[in-house]
């Protein structure tokens, strides 16, 4: 079934171009990967999706209702979880209350069901909880991280959209992170979308890949068949500009 | 907040067991509660002490502090939460002064001084308490309007436009002679010279401050104020809690305009304008604007200092021999040691931390 649908997405800044008219769809309980060199226009068009972004034109739909001029945090109820770039925890409040911000989203969602979500949280990051009434500025990198896809997590999201998961951590806490999340979209049929600037994360894991070059989608397919193939070294390059 | 067990994903836990776990907004609150109970405390020894000496002049000083104190709380609530620098709060407690004002003073008074207003007004007098509260509440709802159409501005736009919010209120109450009495003084309100009501002004406002803060939307706003992208991402919808805080802190000033009304008996459009916006917004700044702790401890702080340099203007005798300093140099010494802390420390004293038992459990 479809869950999140983009139709001839573009995204301005001013003059610049930064998305031309990208379509795909994305499956409930999909793996897909949004890969492509600095500049591709993947970040943007992440926060097109989330709302953060305006759509200059185009049509988004997740579960059939159009969002595509929707407020971020209405898209966020929805179901969408964004998590930015840069891993962008709230640095002056403790972990605890980082995890806290994004329930007071359902209305009165009951104590029960928070507390219940907490826990949850804690036993796929056990460091959360260890380090819980920490200033979620001082965690290191890896935690900050943790943090930040815990923080989505408590939204109760069906779809987390994670900007660059491995951008500035080791490759081994990378591991874990990827680890944690897999385990996730089983545990919870939640569907991933991932951006990364480079392919082999995406071709280690496996699903579905789409390669952006220039605001543009070159290539779309499952990942582990493109990843060997020479089309995407093309499309990373670009030789067929020159 | 124990995990049932370590093996067991939560979705499988049964209902049962999840019952265990405490509420975490409590477990919050728990963590929190000293921090307005030791500032408390310390207003509390203030007002004590105070008391013990009985000296009329000293009296009204720890009265002006407390004001003071009601008055930079509740700038905290927004500035300190939201992020976004208000000039325009003292608005709220000119609204809230002038309020107190026409509640309170005699209705004979006022038949003469402000015959433009409402007849049911012009035959009320309230005890100051029962005033202070409405003058609250209708601060409150003031900041309720002007707030949801500034709260859409983020940034300098919108420090700007409560800039631009209190030179309209101070404009409006200048020329209204009718009803504020334009440019001259409204005589008349009582004078409430014992120290407690003032005391309890400012422990409300610090628990009303804290209660916000540790609140959803105080922390949702917090939140914003660190990373507004991912706050929106998470659901927060900024415009909506900064109106909130907007209105809790509109009402605290409010409270502390009234307080203001009585502490002088006399109330200005100019007593409610650029000066003691100056003099709140360096209190908060100095203390730290990022915790409720600052903004008390940086009012209690600068008023010593105050007191401190205007006794030393006075004069002060040493064996026979009367040392004072010339004229002006307070406001000149205050101004330089406010560059010098705010040198050393940008973010004020205690920059986000605050005041609890606990101080070094928190930042492990």
């Amino acid at each position: 079934m479809t869950l999140l649908s983009l139709t001839d997405v573009s995204v301005r800044y001013g003059r610049l171009t930064a998305v031309r008219g990208v379509s795909f769809s994305v499956a409930e309980n999909e793996i897909l990967f949004v890969t492509g060199p600095n500049g591709a226009g993947k970040s943007s068009l992440m926060r097109a999706i989330a709302g953060v972004t305006h759509c200059a034109a185009g049509k988004i739909t997740l579960d059939g209702r159009d969002i595509t001029a929707e407020k971020p945090e209405n898209i966020a109820r929805m179901g969408f979880s964004m998590v930015p770039e840069g891993r962008e925890v709230f640095g002056s409040l403790t972990v605890e209350e980082n995890l806290m911000v994004g329930t007071g989203m359902h209305g009165g969602a009951k104590r029960g069901r928070i507390a219940d979500e907490l826990a949850s949280v804690y036993d796929t990051f056990p460091i959360l909880k260890e380090r819980r009434n920490g200033q979620a500025g001082l965690l290191s990198g890896g935690q900050q991280q943790m943090l930040v896809i815990g923080r989505a997590l408590m939204t109760q999201p069906r779809l987390i959209a994670i900007d660059e998961p491995s951008l500035g951590l080791a490759p081994n806490i990378t591991d874990q992170v990827y680890e944690r999340l897999i385990a996730l979209r089983a545990e919870r049929g939640l569907t991933l979308l991932i951006v990364e600037q480079s392919s082999t994360r995406a071709v280690m894991v496996g699903g579905r890949m789409l390669l952006m070059r220039g605001g543009q989608i070159v290539l779309d397919g499952d990942a582990r068949a493109l990843g060997n193939s020479e089309a995407i070294q093309a499309a990373y390059f670009g030789y067929e500009d020159h | 907040m124990t995990a049932a067990s370590p093996t067991m994903s939560a979705q499988a836990v049964p209902p049962s067991a999840v019952a265990e776990h405490k509420p975490a907004r409590f477990a919050l609150a728990r963590k929190t509660i000293m921090t307005p109970i030791l500032l408390s405390l310390l207003l509390v020894a203030i007002a004590v002490l105070t008391y013990l000496t009985g000296s009329r002049p000293f009296n009204q000083t720890v009265i002006d502090v407390f004001v003071r104190v009601t008055l930079v709380v509740g700038l905290y609530i927004f500035i300190g939460n939201s992020g976004v620098l208000s000039f325009g709060h003292i608005a709220f407690t000119c609204l809230g002064g002038y309020a107190a004002a026409w509640l309170t003073i005699n209705p004979i008074m006022k038949a003469s001084a402000l015959p433009g207003l409402p007849q049911f007004i012009l035959d009320l007098r309230l005890p100051y308490w029962q005033s202070a509260v409405i003058a609250a509440i209708f601060a409150g709802v003031a900041a309720l309007i002007l707030g949801k159409v500034l709260m859409r501005l983020s940034g300098i736009a919108a420090s700007i436009a409560t800039f631009a919010v209190l030179a309209m209120i101070n404009t409006i109450y200048a020329n209204w002679d009718s009803v504020t009495g334009g440019t001259s003084s409204v005589v008349g309100i009582p004078i409430i010279r014992t120290i407690w009501p003032y005391l309890i002004g400012a422990i409300i406002a610090i628990f009303l401050a804290w209660a916000h803060a540790i609140s959803r939307s105080g922390l949702a706003l917090r939140a914003a104020r660190d990373e507004p992208t991912a706050a929106a991402a998470s659901g927060v919808d900024i415009p909506r809690e900064r109106l909130v805080a907007f209105v809790v802190s509109g009402a605290v000033m409010g409270l502390g305009g009234a307080l203001t009304a009585h502490s002088v008996g006399v109330v200005t459009p100019d007593t409610f304008y650029l000066g003691l916006t100056f003099i709140t917004l360096s209190m908060l700044v100095v203390g730290g604007m990022g915790s409720l702790s600052g903004a008390v401890i940086g009012v209690v702080l600068l008023s010593a200092l105050i007191q401190i340099l205007r006794w030393m203007e006075a004069g002060i005798s040493i064996a026979e021999t009367t040392i004072a300093l010339p004229k002006g140099v307070q406001e000149i010494a205050l101004g330089v040691i406010m560059i010098v802390i705010l040198a050393l420390r940008p973010s004020g004293l205690l920059g986000n931390r605050e005041v609890t038992l606990f101080q070094r459990k928190r930042n492990r």
